[in-house]
């Protein structure tokens, strides 16, 4: 934590960057924060609450940060995927930002948890994480910690939700879709959604039907799903932010492994190696255009 | 308030077979806007087409819907009749209801209620359509030939006589290609090289020509009517403009025992060498491979090695460190002539999924030979000077056996094709061999004889009646030494009996195959190519020698296995249609390309990655203070296609195809 903020506190007084997002105390747990001065550094914290996906204020959607200054943000290696994928994608350059990697130990599900990290509170996305140490950074503090406890829960569901029938996967999707309101709070938290006007809005053609109603919702899932297949980070932001509980992660989640199993491809942290959505390979599969 | 006219065509049987036609008519006149419809027998006929200029003069059509048959058929005839009679072509619209309905369905109901679906979808869309005027682009009026075979001679020959300026790029060190080493050619036996060379001298000479040998296509931008075209000139240890072609070099090196590429191995050659006497241009190449003087620097000795080559040469042309230069060159229009390779029939092949004849002994039994060493031991101009011997003891073969389909048609050893022309040439080869061994025996075993084309087949009959090549049909299946002889075990399909031969010499008639490393150079062209190698044309039979890419187009043997006089043909096709596009200062192209909305484009770049035509590219949208606010795409109208990828590909659809909106394609779609 000292090495954090020394580290901040560096960057900021020798002028490298005009603000440092990173995590401080909240009043549910831990929120991000924006430290503009050396002195407000000791403010700075990163433990198993740091869920959030900083990277999101890195998006051009966010001009307004942008305006602020050259930022500072610090990332775990699931945010590095993201970052990864913003330079992948012409949305940032690596001269824009600069990249505070921390060594991590696993985060819990819910920033408001407390208590060593466990089976039960420990994040879906934890389990098996290649990038504790996130690559491509231009500085990494901390010690690696010990790896987090794994945990098969989202496994488990999909499994679950593989093993129903078409109809009783339609009516367990339509009664969790039921819940959206449309409120797009899965979106405006994605980092990974970086266009300017989402397809949700497009008139004339109105693709998405954008009133709460299950036929719009479906439709917007079906297409978050597959704008992120290939890009999706997998911070598992979307479902945190979801009011009405939707368990987002799920399709996402499927989506991800749909991903690996055909074009042996997981989002990493390196942008040049291209994702799937943006390159072919004579030698890939083809058989769904057979 | 739309106003759409609906013709329903018959097709003669094709549609009215299946189709209730008027039916369709009558339920599309029930369609909201639709003021007209009506069927007839051939829509695309002149009293078909006169149907629609009068429907749109009399009734104020403000939309065409023709119901018949595939856009790619008719649709610019109906777009024509309908400018014709003044309204803009884009406002005419086709429904396929014969490839997707009638041509697929027995059910005569249900494919009448399958093609009136299919004119709704249409006839919703139309009326979205919005009047499109064709797009100008600027153009280079110059051609580039890749290839300097026959294909590409012709073609340059072609062009640069019709007034335009063309640059031809040939890989080898001279022009000429396969056909400048053979003997004679069928169907009329007249010598290759006399009808040959004075085409070379031609190219050369012709003051609209830049000839750049020795040199290959490192890099290809651009598009239709503007390639920029980055070439590297391999370095030829020659300065071309003090060579003067006298010969001194090649006869002091001490390298004299390489075997030669034009000879295929039968004769040697330097290591400074002009592959044949009468190249085009008749300078030298250095082999930097075997130069003695070039491997020496190379492995940094302190002495130089020979260079009696340079010490000889009285114009001080040779140039020991010269090494490969890039000129760039702009052109309008370019034909790929790159020819073919032979099929080998030993282990190492080029292609992936080929696999060779270990048990015909090539290279291992001597006195088995392939198609092109024959021509060479048959050539005036060749080691032998045309004596027919063979290669391993000189003496004159008596007994000369010819197998027909090596390597074609054989889909276990990974061709499948036809070589075509392998028939023609042996049969000229028993020919040339009786001609000149008059007691000498020709074999020929033979799959079928393919001897279509004019003359062909009475020249396969004259080598068979009047110069007596005995033919069998019937598959070799293995080739041995046996003392001075080379054994054949093989079978007679005819008469079911097995047989033994025992042959002077074999000669395999080997497939042909596309050149190695076209896929690379046909990425660079972004033209397409099939699972052989052999470049793809636009459409097999109405436009065999485009490509799917505009300005790209092919001739010749890297299309397809093919002779001379189809060579020949292609290449002048290429020409017409080069000098065609040339004969106008802008190129008009079709409207239907994409564009983007620069205010809702986040420039993700996911279009540029999805387009295969590379016409995506970026631009930078700056603010008052002329800073760079945003970098988006912006579609070169020149390089689109119009294929729609990048539509597809853009998550906020903020890309658009003209004609194809996405207004227009909802619209269709909710109508169904
Ligand atoms: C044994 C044999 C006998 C034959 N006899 C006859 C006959 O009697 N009558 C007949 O009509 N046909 C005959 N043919 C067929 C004839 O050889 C071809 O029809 C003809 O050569 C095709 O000409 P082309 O220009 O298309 O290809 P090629 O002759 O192959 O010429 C292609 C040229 O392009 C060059 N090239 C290749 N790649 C590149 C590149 N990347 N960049 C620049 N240059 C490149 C090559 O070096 C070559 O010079 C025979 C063929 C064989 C194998
Ligand atoms: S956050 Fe939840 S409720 Fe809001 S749009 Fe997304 S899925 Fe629907
Ligand atoms: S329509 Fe096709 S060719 Fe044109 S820009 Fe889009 S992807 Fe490229
Ligand atoms: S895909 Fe769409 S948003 Fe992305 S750069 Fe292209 S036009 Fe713009």
């Amino acid at each position: 934590m000292r090495e954090l903020q020394e580290l901040s506190s560096k960057l900021l007084s020798e002028g490298d960057v005009s603000v440092v997002i990173g995590y401080e105390e909240g009043p549910r747990g831990v929120r991000p924060a924006f430290i503009r001065t050396p002195e407000e550094t000791n403010r700075l914290v990163f433990d198993h609450r740091a869920v959030q996906n900083l990277a999101v204020y890195l998006s051009p959607r966010r001009a307004h940060l942008r305006k602020r200054g050259r930022p500072a943000v610090v990332i775990k290696g699931c945010d590095a995927r993201a970052v990864a994928g913003l330079l992948r994608e012409s949305q940032i350059s690596r001269d824009d930002v600069v990249l505070i990697g921390v060594r991590c130990g696993g985060v819990y599900r819910d920033p408001e948890s407390n208590g060593p990290l466990s089976e039960e509170n420990v994040a879906d996305r934890c389990t098996g994480c290649d990038l504790r140490e996130p690559g491509h950074v231009d500085h990494l503090v901390g010690e690696l910690p010990s790896e987090p406890p794994a945990t098969d829960r989202r496994k488990s569901r999909i499994a679950g939700i593989e093993a129903m029938s078409p109809e009783e996967r339609f009516d367990f999707w339509s009664s969790e879709l039921e819940r959206c309101i449309r409120c797009h709070a899965c979106r405006e938290v994605c980092p990974m959604c970086v266009c300017e006007r989402c397809v949700c809005e497009k008139t004339d053609p109105s693709w998405v039907e954008s009133s709460p109603h299950l036929r719009g919702a479906l439709a917007w899932q079906i297409t978050h799903a597959l704008h992120l297949a290939g890009r999706c980070s997998d911070c598992g932001e979307c479902e945190r932010a979801c009011p009405a509980g939707i368990p987002l992660s799920l399709i996402k989640g499927k989506v991800n492994q749909v991903v690996e199993d055909r074009f042996d491809y997981r989002a990493g942290d390196d942008p040049d190696v291209p994702s799937p959505l943006g390159d072919f390979r004579l030698e890939d599969d083809q058989e769904f255009i057979k | 308030m739309a106003r759409i006219g609906v013709f329903v065509c018959h097709c003669g049987e094709n549609i009215g077979r299946t189709v209730d036609c008027e039916a369709v008519a009558n339920a599309c006149g029930e369609l909201p806007g639709v003021v007209h419809a009506v069927d007839y027998k051939y829509m695309c006929s002149d009293p078909g087409q006169n149907l629609i200029k009068e429907a749109i003069a009399e009734k104020n059509l403000t939309g065409v819907v023709v119901a018949a048959c595939s856009p790619h058929m008719h649709e610019k005839t109906f777009r024509k009749a309908t400018e014709g009679a003044g309204l803009n072509p884009y406002l005419c619209e086709m429904t396929n209801i014969r490839e997707q309905c009638s041509w697929i369905h027995e059910d005569r109901d249900a494919a009448t209620a399958k093609a009136i679906d299919l004119t709704r979808f249409i006839s919703e869309k139309i009326k979205r359509n919005s009047p499109l005027a064709p797009i100008s682009i600027s153009l280079e009026r110059r051609a580039l030939v890749i290839g300097g075979g026959i294909s590409g001679l012709q073609a340059a020959l072609d062009m640069a006589d019709g007034g335009r300026e063309v640059v031809l790029v040939e890989k080898q060190p001279s022009i000429g290609g396969h056909m400048s080493r053979l003997s004679e050619t069928f169907p009329t036996l007249d010598c290759s090289q006399c009808i040959l060379t004075p085409r070379m001298v031609e190219v050369h000479q012709h003051p609209r020509i830049k000839l750049l040998t020795y040199s290959e296509i490192e890099s290809v931008d651009g598009y239709i009517g503007n390639f920029s075209v980055k070439i590297r000139k391999k370095a030829r240890g020659v300065d071309e403009t003090r060579c003067n072609g006298c010969g001194e070099c090649q006869s002091v090196c001490p390298m004299k025992k390489i075997p030669s590429e034009f000879d295929a191995g039968l004769g040697n050659r330097t290591a400074i060498y002009v592959p044949f006497p009468q190249a085009v241009p008749n300078i030298p190449v250095i082999d930097r491979e075997n130069c003695l003087r070039i491997k020496g620097m190379q492995k940094k000795k302190a002495k130089a090695a020979c260079g009696r080559c340079a010490e000889a040469c009285g114009r001080d042309a040779i140039d020991f460190e010269q090494e490969d230069t890039f000129v760039t060159e702009k052109v309008g229009a370019i034909v790929v002539a790159t020819g073919y390779q032979l099929y080998s029939i030993g282990k190492e092949q080029t292609r992936k999924g080929i696999t060779g004849y270990g048990e015909y002994g090539y290279g291992t039994v001597p006195d088995v030979i392939d198609g092109m060493q024959f021509e060479r031991i048959a050539s005036a101009s060749g080691p032998s000077g045309g004596e027919i011997v063979r290669p391993s003891d000189g003496k004159v073969p008596k007994r000369v056996v010819f197998l027909q389909c090596i390597g074609s048609r054989e889909p276990s050893k990974g061709i499948e094709y036809c070589s075509k022309l392998c028939c023609m040439y042996v049969a000229k080869h028993t020919m040339l061999y009786r001609h000149k061994v008059h007691d000498g025996e020709a074999i020929v075993f033979y799959m079928d004889i393919r001897a279509g084309g004019k003359g062909y087949d009475e020249f396969v009959r004259r080598a068979i009646e009047e110069d007596g090549a005995k033919y069998i049909r019937g598959r070799v299946s293995s080739i041995q030494r046996e003392g001075e002889k080379v054994r054949l075990t093989g079978f007679d399909t005819l008469s079911g009996e097995q047989m033994e031969i025992d042959a002077d010499m074999v000669v395999l008639a080997t497939a042909m195959q596309a050149q190695p490393g076209i896929e690379s150079l046909a990425q660079k062209l972004s033209v397409s190519y099939d699972g052989h190698g052999f470049i793809n044309e636009a459409h097999p039979k109405l436009r065999p020698v485009d490509t799917n890419t505009a300005g790209v187009f092919v001739a010749g043997a890297c299309q397809a296995p093919r002779d001379i006089p189809d060579s020949v043909a292609m290449a002048s096709a290429t020409a017409s249609k080069v000098l065609g596009m040339f004969s106008k200062e802008r190129l008009e192209r079709e409207p239907t390309v994409a564009g983007v909305d620069k205010v809702t484009c986040s420039g993700c770049f996911h279009c540029e990655r999805a387009c295969p035509y590379g016409a995506v590219e970026r631009y930078e949208v700056l603010n008052r203070s002329g800073e760079v606010e945003k970098v988006i795409a912006e579609v070169n109208e020149g390089v689109c296609q119009g294929c729609g990828s990048c539509q597809v590909a853009c998550p906020s659809k903020s890309i658009e195809l003209e004609g194809f909106t996405d207004a227009q394609i909802f619209a269709a779609i909710n109508a169904l």
